[in-house]
Formats: structure tokens, C-alpha cells, sequence
């Protein structure tokens, strides 16, 4: 499995301990989440929503790619990858 | 004996704290940018605190100190709803609805269980001191719930009043309900209270309380800030009656609506006396200080007569209000009363209300004031 980096928003980090970036390994980001769910369980209820999909307003980014624009799962991840998850700000 | 405020607000909480209710000193923010809906002390006397964001959904948070915080992993939460289709923006009932965790309106602690109040209306138990959640299926999957309609402030369950197994919550635009079996079983308790919206299939529903309260001496005497007015039951529930003499008049609003201005949203009762504190306004339509004045209420006799309290509040035009859970008493005596505004002024009053001073601070919108007193 490739051996990736996740990357947390500020909002996010300071109710989970600090952490902005920690190391998952999955083939897939939706694999790499779920290993990164394990890591740090209080994330899940903050990206996914009840039916298991991404909330509406965040984003996750596998390197410079919107995840929201792929089908399926997306290319299969490689070693030093660096998903990113983020808010999506949309204007004021 | 010291008194913490935890003020929660749009853009996160603040600690007001005090020796003597009268100097104060204001820290924070906590959960910078999360808005803070609730707090509570759990059995064990540690702080509870819910936060929101509309990106990043709800969870609750503890701390033993109200310094060091972390994240309750298994929350309050919906169980996953198969088959059924998401919510559908802006329309959060009818064909499809799933229920969605959007907001804890209020976390109540009793006995050694604590109840957590929902977006989208639900009640939720926790009997290992907030660590883990169980819905209340009678309540949450009531035959009514399809046809439960969501008010101005969402589809929410705000008000959660405990003594011994019996249970009253109040959901926005839906109403009262009491359970006397610990939860196992409901049922609406709006008997003599105007409805909002009328459902075609269930009468028992359409009524939208605002807020609750029990009387410290008298189990069966609740009372019911509503949309309609303000209501006392002195029998648990059974009926209620109005109870208003002494509230200003009013722009009458929209039609239906009484000429006393006795729409609002907080209500809290001073443990030791038979003392109320209410915000009203001016009626459904408006939803601001009466002409601008703005006035905590006060009665001294449960309800029976009310009397507007203002010295120390803002004495010019002030259109700002209080919400919901932006209201608290501090169970001291004599009772602090506590009110956080839409503009973020704190104020606070340490004679039961007959003077006021504010409090050292201007904070984002407040949604939530609980005031702890500890020696």
C-alpha cells in the first residue's frame, strides 16, 4: 500500500490534538481516509456525513487533484502523495 | 464562591470569569471559528461543550479544567438511514428525509445521565459521563416525524427538562412531548396552546414551543416560552394557560398574533425562588426589543405578573436580541441572571435582576450563556 500524507485545515487540527499532518496508507484516497479514520478517529464525523459521502463543503485533494471531479475511488496513490483536506471557501 | 461563563458564539466560546459577579475577565476564544452551541458538567464535573460548523458538521468536546479540550469520538449521531435518499437542500422532511446531525441545541445533565437536543430534532442519552451516545428511537422515529416541519431555526429539539423518568423536550414548530417511562414511550403534551401550522394528519403536532423551564419547588408546574405566547402547565403538561400580565403591548404582527408582546425565545428559573427571567419581543413578524428597548422580564411569582427590568441594561435604542440558549442563572443567592446578545454584549446581574452591568467584552453573535458557580 503507498504510504501518503494527509494534510488538515487549522479548524480542523485544533480540536484534534494539534495534528496538521500525519502519515496513511492506502491504494486509494477513500482507503487512505479510512486508514487515516483509524489514526485519528475524530475526524471521520468532520469529512464524511451520515450516508458515508464527503460533507458538501469539504474538499480532499489527492496532490493538485479535486477528488470531487473524479469517478470513483481515482488513480491508484503512490508512495510520498499528499491528500489535503480543506473547506471549500467559495466567495464572502 | 467563583462564577465561569462559558459564552458560545458564532465564531467560538469565551470564558467569563468572577469572584464576586462584579469585576470580570473574559478569555478566549475556545474552538476559534467552530460555533458553539451548548455546554453542560457531566456527572463526573467535567465541562461538555458542542460545536458546529456548517463545513465540518457537530461534535462534542470535553475537558476536565477548561483548558485542555478533546474531541467525544463517539458522538451523538443519526444511525446511518438506508435506502433513503440525502436531504434535499433546503427541504428537510418529506419523502427522503434522512435525518442529519447539524447541531446540538442543548446538553442537560441529570442524575448520571446526560441528554443531548438536536438539528435535526432528536434526543440522544449518554450513560458513561458524554463518552458514548444512543439515540431515543420512540422519540426520534415517532410515526408523526414525517410529517415534523422545520421552523425558522431548523427542524430542532432545544428544550430538555428531567425529573426522575419523566422526560419533557420541546422541538421547534412541533411542540411538547413527555415521556413518563425514562423514554420507552411519548407523547404530546400542547393542550391549550395556539398552533403554528396545523398538519392535516396529526393534530397532536404544529405547535412551536421556544423554550422550557421547571418550576424548582413544584414538578408538575413547566413553563413554555412559545411562539404563541407564554405558557404555564401546572399539572406536567397536561394543559397549559397563559400567563402574560405585565408583558408590554406590541405590534400585533401577523394575524392571529395577541397584542402583548409575549413572543421570545429564552426562559430560565432561579433554582431557590419562584423567580422567571424572559426576553420578550415584538411578535414573529419583527423579532426585535419593543421599540427598541431592551428589557429582560422578570416575574417574582411564577408567572403570575411580569415586570420589565433595564437598570444597567442599554438604555439607548438597541435593536439586538437574545437567543434561545443565550440566557442562564447561576443557582447563587442571591440568583445571577446572565444574557448574551445577537450584537455580542454579555450582561450580567447579581441581584436577580434588579441591576445589570456589561460585562468587559464585544464577542461575535451569541447563541449559548451557561453560568457555573463553584466554591
Amino acid at each position: 500500500m503507498a504510504k501518503v500524507t494527509i494534510e488538515l485545515p487549522s479548524m480542523l487540527s485544533s480540536v484534534l490534538g494539534g495534528v496538521r499532518r500525519f502519515e496513511a496508507r492506502g491504494d486509494t484516497w477513500p482507503a487512505a481516509l479510512e486508514d487515516a479514520f483509524e489514526k485519528l478517529p475524530g475526524l471521520r464525523v468532520h469529512v464524511y456525513d451520515e450516508s458515508g459521502a464527503l460533507r458538501r463543503h469539504v474538499l480532499c485533494f489527492v496532490n493538485d487533484v479535486n477528488t470531487r471531479f473524479e469517478d470513483g475511488p481515482g488513480p491508484r496513490l503512490e508512495d510520498g502523495d499528499r491528500i489535503t483536506i480543506m473547506q471549500a471557501v467559495s466567495g464572502g | 464562591m467563583s462564577t465561569t461563563l462559558i459564552v458560545g458564539t458564532e465564531k467560538g466560546a469565551f470564558l467569563c470569569r468572577s469572584k464576586d459577579r462584579a469585576k470580570w475577565t473574559v478569555e478566549g476564544p475556545l474552538f476559534k471559528g467552530w460555533k458553539v452551541t451548548a455546554s453542560a458538567r457531566a456527572p463526573s464535573g467535567r465541562y461538555l461543550v458542542a460545536t458546529t460548523s456548517y463545513v465540518y458538521g457537530a461534535a462534542i468536546h470535553a475537558s476536565k479544567d477548561l483548558r485542555e479540550w478533546e474531541q467525544i469520538e463517539q458522538g451523538p449521531a443519526y444511525p446511518k438511514a438506508e435506502g433513503n435518499a440525502p436531504v434535499i437542500p433546503g427541504v428537510a422532511v418529506g419523502p427522503g428525509f434522512e435525518p442529519k446531525m447539524n447541531q446540538l441545541w442543548t446538553l442537560v445533565t441529570a442524575g448520571k445521565r446526560v441528554y443531548a437536543g438536536a438539528d435535526t430534532a432528536g434526543l440522544f442519552t449518554s450513560d458513561d459521563d458524554g463518552d458514548s451516545w444512543k439515540p431515543v428511537p420512540a422519540l426520534n422515529d415517532h410515526e408523526t416525524r414525517p410529517n415534523w416541519f422545520p421552523g425558522a431555526g431548523g427542524l430542532c429539539l432545544h428544550s430538555i427538562l428531567v425529573h426522575g423518568n419523566r422526560i419533557w423536550i420541546g422541538i421547534s414548530a412541533v411542540g411538547v412531548w413527555r415521556s413518563d417511562d425514562g423514554g420507552k414511550t411519548w407523547a404530546p403534551k400542547n393542550q391549550g396552546v395556539r398552533h403554528i401550522i396545523e398538519d392535516e394528519k396529526f393534530k397532536e403536532i404544529g405547535f412551536c414551543v421556544h423554550g422550557l423551564a421547571a418550576d424548582p419547588k413544584s414538578p408538575d408546574t413547566i413553563y413554555r416560552q412559545d411562539h404563541a405566547g407564554f405558557y404555564i402547565s401546572r399539572n406536567g403538561g397536561e394543559s397549559w394557560e397563559a400567563a402574560e400580565e405585565g408583558l408590554p403591548e406590541g405590534s400585533v404582527g401577523m394575524p392571529g398574533n395577541k397584542k402583548r408582546a409575549s413572543f421570545g425565545f429564552p426562559v430560565a428559573a432561579d433554582p431557590h425562588t419562584q423567580s422567571l427571567f424572559i426576553f420578550p419581543l415584538e411578535s414573529d413578524e419583527y423579532r426585535i426589543p419593543i421599540e427598541g428597548k431592551f428589557r429582560v422580564y422578570r416575574s417574582r411569582d411564577g408567572g403570575k405578573k411580569w415586570e420589565g427590568l433595564g437598570e444597567g441594561l442599554p438604555a439607548g435604542p438597541t435593536y439586538s436580541s437574545v437567543l434561545r440558549g443565550a440566557m442562564a442563572v447561576d443557582g447563587q443567592k442571591p440568583c445571577g441572571v446572565y444574557v448574551g446578545t445577537t450584537s455580542g454584549q454579555v450582561f450580567a446581574s447579581a441581584d436577580a435582576g434588579d441591576t445589570w452591568r456589561g460585562l468587559p467584552c464585544t464577542l461575535p453573535r451569541i447563541l449559548h450563556v451557561a453560568a457555573y458557580a463553584d466554591k
